[in-house]
């Protein structure tokens, strides 16, 4: 099965984690998805491959916004009526402070979904989500239905 | 006149890349410094790919491609020694697809440097870089005078 058949099905902590398994940059990754009281919260777990400074030690910047990027691909998918595979118009990205060798968490908000557009923020952050390490904010463009789905 | 010649630039380039353990990973290496830009390769890895029907690359490794480029180009500025540089901000827009199983190279340039600020932007392309993937545009900041020429220095002892 695809990542664009397995969307269908209703989120839960088990289809967050098989529409992960589809995506191999995803797992290269290592990112994870978990559900508290109905948002989904991903992580990114501690691994020294993602070091972009290995004096810090910190994170490679762009991995930061790799997974920020999958996180809000995924929240939007989560939140759509008909969910279809959106894809990534823009990406703007601020970085706030260095993310040091620990696990990472991000958060989504679906800030508007018209009918050809979604706008997603994503706020990604270490100890607490009071200090994030970057927000961004993903446009997403919504491909048609086919009649025949609707 | 250039602080650095082309060659110095390639050389500090190479070292600070050679340090970094995700773009080691990722297999992301140097292709060229011409004058101030600066062009990194991605190839093709099928653990990069976004859509593994289509096997095309993840937006995300494009924003690491990016995000690297563009912050190792601010070593190649003519008009800065160059210094240490977290990036503040960065913007991409995706204009167009690869096809599956193409490298990708990302070419950056500084467009303007102050005291504080370097502004930086840049594509990724797989044919041509006029016909671009990808553009993107940041802002670095230059947090202290540490002139990292020292490590040119270091490999020629």
């Amino acid at each position: 099965m695809t990542l664009a058949d397995v969307i269908h099905q209703a989120p839960s902590a088990d289809t967050l984690k098989l529409w992960l398994t589809k995506v191999p940059y995803a797992c290269y990754l290592g990112i994870r998805a978990e559900l508290h009281n109905n948002e989904i919260l991903f992580i990114l777990p501690k691994d020294k491959k993602l070091i972009g400074n290995p004096s810090l030690p910190a994170l490679h910047g762009g991995v930061v916004g790799a997974f920020m990027e999958q996180a809000a691909a995924f929240h939007l998918i989560a939140k759509m009526e008909q969910p279809s595979l959106p894809k990534i118009i823009n990406f703007s990205l601020d970085y706030l402070r260095p993310a040091r060798l620990r696990d990472t968490y991000a958060s989504c908000k679906l800030t508007r979904q018209g009918r050809f557009i979604a706008n997603v923020s994503v706020t990604s952050w270490q100890e607490h989500i009071d200090k994030p390490n970057a927000i961004a904010r993903a446009h997403f463009l919504i491909p048609e239905i086919k009649q025949q789905e609707k | 006149m250039p602080i650095l010649t082309d060659a110095e630039k390639t050389k500090l380039v190479r070292i600070m890349n050679d340090h970094i353990p995700h773009t080691a990973s990722l297999g992301i290496e140097l292709h060229s410094v011409v004058g101030e830009e600066l062009t990194f390769k991605m190839p093709y890895r099928k653990e990069l790919v976004g859509d593994a029907e289509a096997g095309t690359f993840h937006g995300g490794a494009l924003t690491v491609l990016l995000d690297h480029t563009l912050g190792m180009s601010t070593v190649c500025g003519d008009s800065m020694l160059p210094s240490v540089t977290p990036t503040l901000d960065l913007r991409i827009d995706h204009l167009g697809i690869a096809p599956p199983r193409v490298d990708i190279y990302a070419t950056a340039k500084v467009y303007k440097a102050t005291r504080k600020l370097i502004f930086v932007e840049g594509v990724a392309y797989y044919d041509s870089k006029d016909n671009p993937i990808a553009r993107a545009t940041g802002s670095w900041v230059r947090v202290a005078d540490v002139d990292l020429t020292w490590m040119l220095g270091a490999v020629q002892q």
